[in-house]
């Protein structure tokens, strides 16, 4: 892995150097928190909106880095022949790709701890109950949802196009995984929609480990299975 | 010595014959040039030699090695500047010549070989800020940072402006007196004139011709290696 500190420290430099993806990955959620919770009514079923919201939008910060700015981060490196001229070097390419991965991973995280710590300060956040299911969570969302961008920047030409892709597959899925509203708000028919889409398992597996409710294997399985599908078929697929 | 030896290597794409019959050798420590019409297959070749493409047939050794075969153990020791390639804006000059030596088991100091091509001054410049013939100076840089053997570069010279230019045929003639060869791709008749040992024309797919520029104008029976180009190539002079 000779040289991945350094392609870590350069991929974090140009994502906050980009205004677009650090409004995106830091200012949006804390302006979307912000919104949900300053009615300050709990949700239905009588449990703080913040103790729902904050692992919710975890969930929404990783999507966004993993469905949105990955993918348009290796496409437009591909678009510009990028990768051409690091596909010319002895670099291996499975450190370059996991290079980038963790540094989209450490702009999740940090959008996270943000969330974390706005619902500490501002709106007296329950710490999880279960934390060991809330990082469980939380890294299988972010494997699963990683997996699908990977999968989308691994073919698509142009970053345009791939921010096109990124956010429409991006939006719809936050809005009816329960992401951005908490399923117990939502009508039956919309969350049985939801509940087959891919992000769907991290938001429930996520929120059950903060409430303390049983987090289930099926859905961690899902998570691993979405995972290892669609990153075989992004290093098959894989065009330089 | 031979550095790179090719023999009858042909490539295709979907079917459309790019390369039928390619052969050349390159010596070491010479500026090699490749000239050829737009489409001839110019670019492939290089990206051949370089370990990019796979060739469908023939013999293709770079530094005794097969760029398909032997991939991992030639990379470090060959570096290349890739027609229309870049870098992401944002990234630094000193950034991408760090980066870029971590690759290396045995890379050059950086901040040396920044100093040598006078890019100290712009180490904290953005890519995107870089004028033209900076940014080929910085490529140049960045394919010398392994510390390689044999260096290719495609079309460097394309889109500079004249003074430009002019400046990187000099880093050209550096690159080679440090003993590195060099394999260029152009399609400037006075930059091949003015820059190459030898050189070989590529049209449709095959070499046409090698020698030295002196000979070429020789065998073309003309003044000027243009005019011979056009005269091998059976293109129209202007």
């Amino acid at each position: 892995m000779k040289g991945i500190t350094q392609v870590v420290a350069v991929e974090l430099k140009l994502i906050i150097r980009d205004p677009m993806s650090a409004f995106f990955a830091l200012a949006f959620p804390t302006i979307m928190i912000w919104v949900k919770l300053r009615s300050g009514k709990p949700l239905p079923g009588g449990l703080p909106s913040v103790d729902a919201n904050v692992p919710m939008l975890s969930i929404f910060v990783i999507g966004l880095a993993t469905l949105v700015i990955l993918p348009a981060t290796l496409a437009q490196y591909r678009e510009r022949r990028v990768l051409k001229r690091l596909l010319a070097t002895p670099a291996s390419p499975g450190m370059l790709f996991g290079a980038q991965w963790i540094a989209h991973m450490l702009m999740a995280l940090l959008g996270t701890a943000l969330l974390i710590a706005i619902g500490a300060i501002g709106y007296d956040l329950s710490a999880p109950a279960n934390p060991g299911i809330v990082v469980l969570a939380w890294v299988l969302g972010a494997l699963s949802l990683s997996g699908i961008g990977f999968l989308l920047g691994a073919v698509v030409p142009s970053g345009r196009t791939a921010t096109v892709l990124g956010l429409s597959v991006f939006f719809p899925m936050v809005f009816i995984s329960g992401a951005v509203i908490p399923r117990e708000s939502m009508s039956g028919s919309m969350r049985a929609i939801g509940d087959m889409l891919p992000m769907a398992p991290a938001v429930q597996t996520i929120r059950n480990g903060w409430e303390g409710h049983a987090a289930s294997p099926v859905a961690m399985l899902v998570m691993v299975g979405i995972c290892l599908v669609t990153a075989g078929v992004a290093v098959k697929a894989f065009r330089w | 010595m031979t550095v790179i030896e090719i023999e009858g290597m042909s490539k295709s794409y979907k079917g459309r014959h790019v390369l039928t019959d390619v052969s050349l050798q390159v010596e070491q420590g010479e500026i090699f040039g490749i000239a050829g019409p737009n489409g001839a297959g110019k670019t492939t070749t290089v990206e051949c030699m370089s370990g990019l493409r796979e060739r469908d047939g023939g013999v293709l050794r770079v530094l005794g090695l097969d760029p398909q075969r032997d991939r991992r153990e030639l990379l470090p020791r060959i570096g290349v500047q890739l027609q229309e390639a870049a870098l992401p804006d944002a990234l630094k000059v000193g950034e991408a010549l760090k980066m870029y030596a971590s690759f290396y088991d045995k890379p050059a100091d950086w901040r040396k070989l920044m100093d040598e091509w006078g890019l100290a001054d712009r180490q904290r410049s953005s890519f995107a800020s870089l004028s033209g013939g900076w940014k080929q100076r910085l490529f140049i840089a960045l394919a010398l940072v392994g510390n390689p053997e044999v260096v290719f570069l495609d079309e460097l010279t394309t889109g500079l402006d004249p003074s430009a230019r002019r400046m990187t045929w000099g880093l050209v003639r550096e690159v080679r007196d440090r003993g590195v060869t060099v394999v260029l791709v152009t399609h400037f008749m006075d930059e091949a004139q003015a820059l190459c040992d030898r050189m070989a024309i590529i049209d449709q797919g095959r070499v046409i011709t090698h020698g030295t520029p002196g000979e070429l104008i020789t065998q073309g029976r003309t003044e000027s290696l243009e005019d011979a180009y056009f005269a091998l190539t059976g293109g129209q002079a202007a």
